[in-house]
């Protein structure tokens, strides 16, 4: 049987027994070296190869992170204080405190807003660029358009073996491919890269069977599969999607490159504890590893950012090591040298009623929030857009969800212009409006 | 065929031309205007008017190909587009002229010569609905915008009398001056307006708020008519792709009038791409054929005007009168069918259907042994017969209280692991007696007693609040979603703040004793009974709320009676259809693939199901039957349609909501696990479940099993509470793939394999009993030489060629699926 040949000259079965017979102890850099050969060469570089979306599902509170309101009443102003960052005049709350330290390598975006109030609609609105087609209910998970992360995986590719698109640990709502199909689907990682014990699992073959018999049941395997699929694509042939799956499944145990990026363990105590010995500190941790390994788009999906009651108490306890997770990441993506080549945004739904409820908490808000911007070369030091003096809404400079969009796109290289087809070869533009936002563009 | 009627000399020369280029003989077309009757009252009121035309039984929309002419233009005046206006009063005729026809309608104007007084509620409100001046984004969001709120989409005509009239101390009219009037300089954009121009001077939309304006601002005299309904017309229509229709929207008040408010109409497509509507109320068919529905919006109600464009070509009508009708389902599949020219599948094979039945009545596979003896048997109703049989087998109540639980099962991090396991075997006991429908809802809600004897009050253990019961209550039984309506108005539906605080007042005197909520134990015992009293307020008005159901009458609340005993009496009574339709859309979908409504809990006129005759048929009949589950099953499997193979043939390849053929479904993760552990005669092991039980048996997600939760089960333990996915994902491809845990099973001594291996059984034998175990068919003889191979293979075991064949068979779409 020839198989095919990938990693960089040696076949499949090569691959497995490496990646999974031995002991693989060349490491990441080495890994990168191999992948380098497969990596694809375009003539126009895009300015970030990878984005790292950190998703706070729930919606964050605009007025305890980026944008806080020192001078306004205290019902809207809140428990928390502003404090000064490395940029004159401009202040962050006060939980944000590495992130003001490093504030000359963020942008951030004041002045999205948009129309979709519940977490159905707004999530599906910033994961996709697309407002939902049709009125959705705050719990739904709807797709009406691909989501950011699918587009790029479908546009960009990955290196052999590797998803293209990574969810962790979870999918976001409105995370999905839509009409892309399957394959474009995020590999999602719900295993916790924090505990000790911490492995991709089913990634590995069982103990007790060589490479070889796999191949050789998976050969059986192509003989016995005869359940006709339904060739015409716009029956949406289940089946077909698990062909796909099932496609990426096996180039990802045949991955080295895969193997040893999942390997956190190789990390040195000194930048596992630098990114928090927390869940989502690992995670962050284990997306920067998936990026040195070539993912073009991995989503951290972080829950829990609701805070219709308590919104002080709670993030008291949550924001400082949100805080130093976010900035360690991009401090360590600077110390690698890149940042240039990684793009860090960090959002959620909307932002947050200005008036503190009864309930101590703020309330969903989608005509103001905050969006953290970081890599990719994106200019920074700088702050984009205002809201007015109390935060109810964005006043200066406002944009949409997208132009949003349009910037992630521009950034990797993709143009937010472009048509793709449905299976029932209905057009559909990747932005309604292409335009990215031109500050961050450098 | 129709009779052919005797050509004029011109139409004869047209039927020519239309002979030479139309594959059928056509026949002249009929036309007819509507609506009929018409009255107008007074000088603002008008008319759209619709000229229909009819070729070979299909309707086509002329109006915009004729030509309209008042034979009396001194008592109304009509427009290019057929919008008929008063011009005096009297009896007028309006002509419409087309293909050299003419087709005549009386219009009666009663005061035409003077303008009705403008009401608020009937004239104003909706103009601001259709501006937009009360959407989300603009004046309609909860703080307003630039200090000027209205309520949203205009449900509290109240609260936006007073904000026009009365707040910012009244500078936003001024009656003196119309024309300087805030509320018009800026709607119509000249003065600076965030929302720009929505209304510009002379539009008949901005004259009606001047005269308004110039009127005094009067609010709504108390005695006018009130809007009973709404009613849009075409309600169904067939287009053909790029074909255009008008709608007209009628507007019906209680003193039996009715006025044309098509003008007045805020129009939306579920599926622009197949069907738009622009803002007049033209429907525009797309590129593709489909379905769409057009929501119609007047006030705060609705109608849904249900577009379908058919497959291109011509399917003769005897195809469909030739289809078999097994039962009334069937008819009514057909018929949709034919409607949109599409052809249904061929029947599925005998194997095929014997694994889609047992996995959808039992949840399990059929032995080999069973295969065997299905596929022997040579009786004509040998498919029927096994639905009967399957439909007694015990299996049943697992699977589908299995299934209730997904929907019901609490948190039991909340409620304790022991009203948890009440919960789950007073399910299990329900369906083991196939206790009647009405019956198990009743008693769900009006469960009393203690959280450690009785399983069904574990539910309001679980749900402690009556807003959280009632969205909960609603949802499940009603298919009615009312979260929206906590807060503000229902933005796509009838359902306001009062009707949800209404309905949230019957559980108010749930009277709870015992030991609350201590998570995450939350061990102790609670007793729920019936507390004297107990009410809701408006969150608003902090008005209190007597118990109001959700439509139609419920007897009142009298004495010592729980409140929750008259809902429960409404929920379950012939009066309500949403009772019966939310559970037989649950079954169907459940059995065919899809649900005729999707989502399948949200049935609402803006969500129209893809075949309401059938959906209809299904709950009549269900409440015929007693309600009676296994009998809707039944039905549903006993029909032609639920037979039908999924490979589509030409003309049905992109039906996906029509059930031309059948939808294949991934199998869920207890049946995926329990169907592992049988074909491999291994058993999975579970925490605090006694030997060999089943996943099907599991009672709590406490229960770990990495396989069910790559495989989708859902967690009560989330905020929201995950829903279950039947999606395939590359998490679940490499579980199969590479588990330990499925390697154990394959491998085991003692397993189905090692049993084979050591048996005197040939390859031959080994490989047939394989295919009937995961396949649950034989092989073709060509798979079988195939498989043959592998025992032959040099220094491969009897013992390794039946673990790879049976690890290659788990792993491929055909296992993984009910086809």
């Amino acid at each position: 049987m020839a198989l095919p040949r990938n990693c960089a000259g040696m076949t499949r079965r090569d691959c497995l027994q490496l990646g999974l017979g031995t002991v693989f102890g060349g490491g990441l850099a080495h890994a990168l070296r191999l992948r380098s050969v497969a990596a694809s060469s375009d003539a126009k570089a895009p300015a970030a190869k990878s984005c790292i979306l950190i998703w706070l599902d729930g919606g964050p509170t605009h007025y305890e992170t980026f944008d806080p309101k020192p001078n306004a009443p205290a019902e809207f102003r809140g428990e928390f204080s502003a404090i000064p960052t490395r940029l004159t005049g401009v202040a962050f709350s006060e939980h944000m405190k590495r992130l003001a330290a490093i504030a000359d390598k963020l942008a951030i975006v004041r002045s999205i807003r948009h129309d979709q109030g519940n977490h159905g609609a707004g999530n599906h609105y910033m994961m996709t660029g697309a407002p939902p087609r049709i009125p959705v209910g705050c719990g739904a998970f709807v797709s009406f358009h691909p989501s950011l992360g699918s587009v790029t995986a479908h546009e960009r590719g990955a290196p052999a073996g590797l998803p293209a698109y990574f969810s962790i640990p979870e999918m976001s709502r409105s995370g999905g491919p839509n009409f892309l199909g399957a394959k474009f689907a995020p590999f999602v990682v719900s295993d916790n890269p924090n505990s000790p014990g911490f492995r991709v699992r089913d990634v590995a073959l069982p103990a007790g069977l060589t490479g070889e018999r796999f191949e050789s049941r998976r050969d059986i395997r192509v003989q016995v599969d005869r359940l006709q699929r339904i060739a015409d694509k716009a029956a949406g042939d289940p089946a077909a999607a698990l062909d796909e799956h099932y496609q990426q499944g096996y180039e990802l145990i045949s991955s080295k490159q895969a193997q040893a990026a999942f390997d956190i363990h190789r990390e040195p105590d000194r930048v596992r504890d630098g990114y928090g010995r927390t869940n989502f500190g690992q995670r962050a941790l284990l997306a920067r590893r998936l990026v040195e390994a070539g993912v073009p788009f991995i989503t951290l999906y972080e829950g829990g950012w609701d805070h219709h009651k308590d919104i002080f108490k709670e993030l008291n306890k949550r924001l400082p090591s949100f805080d130093a997770t976010i900035a360690a990441l991009i401090d360590d993506l600077a110390q690698r040298g890149m940042l240039d080549s990684t793009l860090v945004v960090v959002l959620g739904e909307f932002g947050r009623t200005p008036q503190v409820n009864k309930d101590a908490g703020r309330d969903h808000w989608s005509n103001a929030m905050s969006v953290l911007f970081a890599g990719g070369r994106t200019p920074g030091g700088q702050v984009v857009g205002a809201t007015d003096v109390k935060g109810f809404s964005a006043v200066e400079r406002v944009l949409s969800p997208e132009n949003f969009a349009s910037t992630i796109y521009r950034k990797l290289g993709i143009d937010p212009d472009k048509v793709l087809y449905t299976p029932q070869g209905r057009p559909s533009h990747l932005v309604s409006d292409p335009t990215p936002i031109s500050e961050l563009m450098g | 065929m129709p009779s052919f009627p005797t050509p004029t000399p011109f139409a004869a020369g047209l039927v020519l031309l239309l002979l030479a280029l139309a594959p059928v003989r056509a026949e002249e077309p009929a036309f007819r205007l509507s609506p009929a009757n018409v009255v107008l009252r007074g000088k603002a009121d008008r008319q759209q008017l619709l000229l229909t035309g009819t070729v070979n039984g299909k309707e086509l929309d002329r109006t915009r190909d004729a030509r309209f002419q008042s034979e009396t233009p001194t008592i109304v005046a009509v427009s290019a587009d057929g919008v008929v206006t008063p011009v005096g009063t009297g009896t007028a005729t309006i002509i419409a002229t087309v293909e050299n026809q003419q087709i005549r309608t009386i219009v009666k104007v009663i005061d035409g010569d003077r303008y009705a007084p403008v009401t608020f509620d009937k004239d104003i409100m909706p103009l601001l609905a259709r501006a937009g001046c009360n959407s989300g984004p603009c004046h309609g969001k909860a703080r307003g915008q630039n200090g000027f709120q209205l309520s949203l989409l205009g449900f509290d005509p109240d609260f936006d009398f007073a904000a026009i009239t009365k707040e910012a101390r009244g500078r936003r009219i001024f009656p003196a001056a119309p024309d300087h009037s805030l509320l018009l300089r800026k709607a119509s954009g000249q003065m600076s307006h965030g929302g720009g121009k929505r209304l510009a001077p002379g539009e008949p939309g901005y004259e009606v708020l001047r005269r308004w304006i110039a009127d005094g601002t009067p609010r709504t005299p108390s005695n006018t008519p009130a809007l009973e309904r709404i009613s849009v017309l075409p309600t169904e229509q067939l287009l053909t792709n790029r074909a255009e229709q008008q709608l007209i929207v009628t507007a019906h008040f209680d003193d039996g009038t009715s006025q044309d408010v098509t003008h007045l109409t805020t129009f939306q497509s579920n599926e622009s791409v197949i069907a738009a509507v622009n803002a007049g109320g033209r429907i525009k068919a797309g590129p593709l054929p489909g379905e769409a529905a057009i929501m119609a919006r007047y006030m705060e109600k609705f109608a849904v005007c249900n577009v379908v464009i058919p497959l291109p070509g011509n399917v003769p009508a005897d195809v469909y009168g030739k289809l078999p009708r097994n039962n009334f389902i069937d008819g009514h599949v057909w018929d949709k069918l034919q409607r949109l020219g599409i052809t249904p599948s061929d029947s599925a094979s005998d194997a095929t259907f014997l694994r889609r039945a047992y996995l959808d009545v039992i949840g399990r596979l059929p032995t080999a042994e069973e295969t065997r003896a299905f596929l022997d048997d040579k009786a004509a109703d040998k498919r029927t017969r096994l639905v009967d049989r399957l439909l007694e087998r015990p299996e049943y109540a697992d699977y589908w209280a299995n299934k209730w639980a997904d929907l019901l099962r609490p948190n039991p991090y909340h409620v304790g692991m022991k009203a948890t396991y009440n919960l789950d075997s007073w399910l299990r006991d329900a369906f083991r007696r196939n206790k009647p429908y009405d019956q198990f809802v009743h008693e769900l809600l009006t469960a009393q007693g203690s959280t450690f004897r009785s399983g069904a009050v574990v539910l309001f253990r679980n749900r402690r609040e009556p807003d959280e019961i009632t969205t909960m209550v609603s949802q499940l039984f009603l298919g009615i979603r009312l979260d929206c309506a906590r807060c503000h108005h229902h933005p796509f539906e009838v359902w306001s703040q009062d009707d949800f605080y209404s309905l949230a007042a019957y559980f108010a005197r749930i009277g709870r004793k015992g030991t609350g909520i201590s998570a995450p134990i939350s061990g102790g015992e609670e007793i729920i009974f019936t507390a004297t009293r107990g009410e809701v307020k408006h969150p608003l008005t902090g008005r209190v709320l007597p118990p109001r159901p959700l439509f139609g009458k419920a007897a009142a609340i009298e004495g010592e009676r729980d409140p929750r005993e008259v809902l429960a009496d409404w929920i379950v009574s012939p009066d309500n259809p949403y009772f019966t339709r939310v559970i037989v859309n649950r079954v169907w979908a459940d059995l065919m693939g899809r649900g005729l409504v999707e989502p399948v809990d949200d049935l609402r006129a803006t969500n129209p199901p893809s075949n309401g005759p059938l959906l209809d048929a299904l709950a009549v009949d269900f409440r015929k039957q007693g309600h009676d589950l296994k009998k809707l099953i039944r039905t549903i499997m006993t029909s032609h349609v639920y037979g039908l193979s999924s490979l589509p043939k030409d003309r049905n390849s992109a039906d996906l909501r029509n059930y031309s053929r059948h939808y294949r479904q991934r199998l869920r993760g207890e049946v995926l696990l329990d169907a592992v552990s049988d074909i491999t005669d291994v058993p999975e092991t579970f925490t605090a479940m006694p030997p060999r039980a089943r996943a099907m048996s599991l009672w709590t997600v406490r229960t770990q099993s990495v396989f069910l939760d790559s495989f989708g089960r859902p967690d009560p333990n989330q905020d929201p509470p995950c829903e279950r996915s039947s999606d395939s994902t590359v998490v679940q491809v490499l579980h199969l793939m590479n588990s330990p845990n499925l390697h154990r099973k394959v491998t085991a001594d003692g397993s189905r394999v090692a049993t084979l291996a050591a048996s005197g059984k040939s390859p031959r034998e080994i490989v047939d009993e394989l295919y009937a175990l995961v396949y649950s068919r034989l092989p073709s003889d060509d798979e079988r030489a195939a498989c043959l191979k592998i025992f032959d293979e040099k220094g491969t075991t009897r013992r390794q060629a039946t673990e790879d064949l049976l690890w290659a068979l788990i792993n491929t779409p055909e296992f993984v699926f009910k086809d």
